[in-house]
């Protein structure tokens, strides 16, 4: 046993060895940031082909949005018969959907196009597989005036644009019309900060004679995307170095005054019975608003449709809250991006992706995607396309989130924190502010101990990749 | 290393052996008779080959995926997840912390929250079932039943009980008169929720099995208690009760090791949370590994390792005390 054992240790070690040597040599000559408008194919690569370019689409669609996506796809393949032909594939959420990708790597098997969260970001930068999306607007001088400022401001980094904006939303506050109007509240003026909540949510509180709560004023999930939200709002950085951007962000910033602020706030407003405790499932905290046992909530525009459907009263949107009254009032953006995988893949593939990207980004892809879905018209022209504008004059809360952006100054601070485990971040912050509601500790204390939790990770994330 | 010589001084011998008779043996190969049993080398091949196939299972599924979890453990990643620097037992001694030791306690008292409960009230249903029901047939497949339900749909279902705003638990609570429960959002709470739903989720294994047991109970036992005028709670007591040791002995084993392994209710209920008061040792593996966009399959392989040993540990503890209580008729 022994002989043979050593020799395979050291085989394996070799093999090892070589795997290693194989990675870095990758990671040096990887398409990280290096491709230029030159290495990009041209259209004329898809000219005369034997067959259609196979292009696989791994993206987080499933159930409503899919269909819609899937309707983008054949309308995309019929236009492009003998020269493109796109498979899209459902992968699970955007947490497995990237875990997939990372297991492609691995086996050097990645899709052509990759749909991949906001917090996947940094990561996808680094991990230098992509051709960075400025490289194809270069080439065909594509013109990025009609996309959302606040979504360009999102994904461009080091002044290039990294992907694509697709599937995008923005965080809401939703309201109760006709528990506004019994409590006698303007539900065309929802409350705009924090304090305004608080005083809503005292006419809105509904308790019977035996002093059980019937309708609270306000319940919504303890959800770290908000947080996010909160600090974009309050024009504070959520991580440091510019947010990550000017140079690579070593220490997240959640645990600002402003947040502080916000924990302390919602903890109070559940201990005096204003808001129903609602712990960090989207899920609990969206029935809790459509059963009538919340009167106000926060959530994704994206939820608007369902909220629409499941409710029975009327339902209104406003801006997402300010923390307090002289804030000024940015918005930042979640969803995800589009990237375009180069690294072993011919050019053919790579010029079809770029194509069909194009063609989700039309003002009409845009209008039907954003009726169907409810997600941001991505190209703003979409708003004014047939389906957009129909749905718009139905359900005129759609115009809201438009208008959220439209409204807020893009700055660092609102292009959202670059951070290789933003992820983590995400999930930090939350289990933070969750703590803070759960334990005996303060919401300094609680968020302190969470920004020094992911601290490891950062820093491991920031030596791995030099 | 020294052994190496004895070992091919006995192979050299077993040659020699072969060697030294050489002929009879090939002949009976070529025409083997009922008879004679076949030569030793040729016994051993041809252990060797049925053994083959499941020796390639094990290797390919359970040696290598062990070994390999050895020496991911000893490794940190890099961001793709691959294996890139070695740390030595570096992943083992950072489990030395009071996070790693939440964990521990969170696991065990899950794994005691459902196995306790869970076997306690297997055993109350069959008994309760064993004494003349009515539509006995009828209550056993109904108390049989959560064991068709898959984790996933059981869980959903609880989910839908527990909510904080619109839950049915609560709505009962309320239309009671009662205060409200915070099931699944205090750290209090969560746990006992989760093993709840556990417990239920396992009812109807627990019953199966043991109403197997009692039904290969020997109907004479109980007569003869019968007509020595022993009451119907003695009986489940001195005898249901011991008769079943072997069907409850497995029970608890099994249920153990399913405790703790238990993921899905944990992933759908809590994630964990709230501030990991429901983060098992298998939900701390899946957050490593998998959950939200990390890949630390190092500690995450540290800590599988790690469950890995307190499940060999929890059957030898319960092979070794409990099964010598337990009476095998």
């Amino acid at each position: 046993m022994t002989l043979r054992s050593r020799t395979a240790a050291v085989a394996a070690g070799a093999s090892i060895a070589l795997l290693l040597s194989a990675c870095s040599t990758d990671d040096n000559g990887g398409g990280g940031g290096g491709a230029s408008a030159s290495d990009v194919p041209g259209a004329e690569v898809l000219d005369d082909l034997d067959q259609a370019v196979e292009v696989e689409f791994w993206h987080s669609m499933d159930s409503t949005n899919g269909q819609v996506l899937n309707g983008l796809i054949d309308e995309f393949n019929a236009a492009n018969e003998g020269r493109v032909r796109v498979t899209g594939t459902f992968q699970g959420d955007y947490d497995t959907t990237l875990a997939q990708h990372r297991a492609a790597i691995q086996q050097g098997d990645t899709a052509n196009l990759i749909m991949v969260y906001d917090l996947g970001t940094q990561f996808m930068i680094d991990s230098g597989q992509t051709v960075p999306a400025q490289a194809f607007v270069d080439k065909d001088e594509y013109d990025t005036g009609a996309l959302e400022d606040a979504l360009l401001n999102y994904f461009t980094v080091d002044g290039d644009l990294r992907s694509f904006p697709f599937n995008n939303s923005t965080p809401l506050m939703y309201i109760n019309r006709d528990a506004f109007e019994e409590a006698g509240l303007d539900p065309d003026n929802p409350p705009k900060d924090l304090a305004e909540i608080r005083e809503f949510a005292e006419a809105l509180t509904i308790t019977s004679d035996d002093g059980q709560v019937e309708q609270y004023g306000f319940g919504a999930a303890v959800y770290g995307w908000f947080v996010e939200q909160f600090m974009a709002r309050a024009a504070v950085p959520y991580c440091d170095n510019g947010n990550g951007r000017e140079g690579r962000a070593a220490e997240a910033l959640f645990n600002d005054p402003k947040i502080v602020e916000v924990v302390e706030w919602w903890q109070s407003m559940i201990d005096d019975g204003l808001a129903v405790q609602i712990g960090r499932s989207t899920d609990d905290a969206q029935a809790a608003f459509t059963s009538g046992r919340a009167a106000m909530t926060l959530e994704s525009t994206g939820s608007l449709g369902g909220f629409l459907e499941q409710s029975e009263f009327e339902v209104g949107a406003g801006y997402f809250p300010l923390v307090s009254s002289d804030d000024p009032g940015g918005s930042i953006i979640g969803g995800a991006s589009l990237w375009i995988n180069g690294e072993g893949h011919s050019q053919e593939e790579v010029r079809g992706s770029w194509e069909f990207v194009q063609h989700l980004l039309t003002a009409e892809s845009q209008s039907v995607w954003h009726a169907g879905t409810g997600y941001l018209a991505v190209n703003t022209e979409g708003y004014d396309g047939p389906e957009a504008q129909e749905r718009a004059t139905e359900f005129p809360q759609f115009a809201v989130a438009a208008a959220q952006l439209a409204d807020s100054e893009t700055s660092v601070n609102t292009a959202g924190c670059m951070m290789g485990v933003m992820s983590d971040a995400r999930v930090a912050a939350e289990e933070g502010w969750e703590a803070a509601l759960t334990t005996n500790d303060s919401a300094e204390a609680a968020l302190t101990r969470a920004k020094e939790s992911l601290q490891r990770k950062i820093d491991e994330y920031n030596d791995s990749v030099g | 290393m020294l052994p190496a010589v004895p070992t091919s001084t006995t192979e050299a011998v077993t040659g020699a052996d072969a060697a030294a008779d050489p002929a009879p043996p090939a002949r009976r190969r070529r025409t083997p008779s009922a008879d004679r049993a076949p030569g030793p080398r040729r016994e051993t091949l041809l252990a060797w080959g049925f053994l083959a196939p499941s020796i390639v299972v094990f290797t390919l599924f359970l040696l290598y995926p062990l070994g390999r979890t050895v020496y991911l453990s000893m490794h940190g990643n890099d961001i793709i997840g691959r294996p890139s620097r070695f740390v030595g037992l570096s992943h083992f001694q950072e489990m030395f912390s009071a996070d790693f030791g939440k964990v521990l306690v969170v696991t065990a008292l899950f794994t005691l929250g459902v196995v306790v409960p869970g076997a306690i009230g297997a055993l109350a249903v069959v008994l309760l079932l064993e004494s003349q029901v009515r539509a006995q047939r009828f209550f056993r497949s109904a108390f049989a039943l959560p064991f068709a339900f898959s984790v996933a749909s059981a869980s959903v279902i609880f989910a839908v009980f527990y909510n904080p705003a619109s839950g049915v638990l609560n709505g009962l609570l309320y239309q009671l008169g009662l205060g409200q429960v915070a099931w699944l959002t205090s750290t209090d709470m969560a746990l006992i929720s989760i093993c709840l739903t556990t417990v239920w989720m396992n009812l109807g294994y627990g019953v199966l099995i043991l109403a197997a047991g009692v039904g290969s109970i020997p109907r004479e036992v109980n007569e003869a208690a019968l007509l020595d005028g022993a009451s119907g709670v003695r009986r489940a007591w001195y005898i249901t009760v011991p008769l079943l040791g072997p069907q409850l002995f497995f029970l608890i084993v099994i249920s153990t090791i399913n405790a703790l392994q238990g993921f899905g209710q944990i992933h759908i209920l809590t994630q964990g949370g709230p501030v990991g008061s429901t983060t098992t040792l298998v939900y701390s593996i899946y957050q490593l590994a998998f959950a939200h966009g990390t890949s630390d399959f190092g500690r995450a392989s540290a800590q599988a390792l790690v469950l890995l040993l307190m499940v060999l540990i929890c059957t030898a503890v319960q092979f070794g005390v409990i099964e010598r209580k337990v009476h095998y008729s």
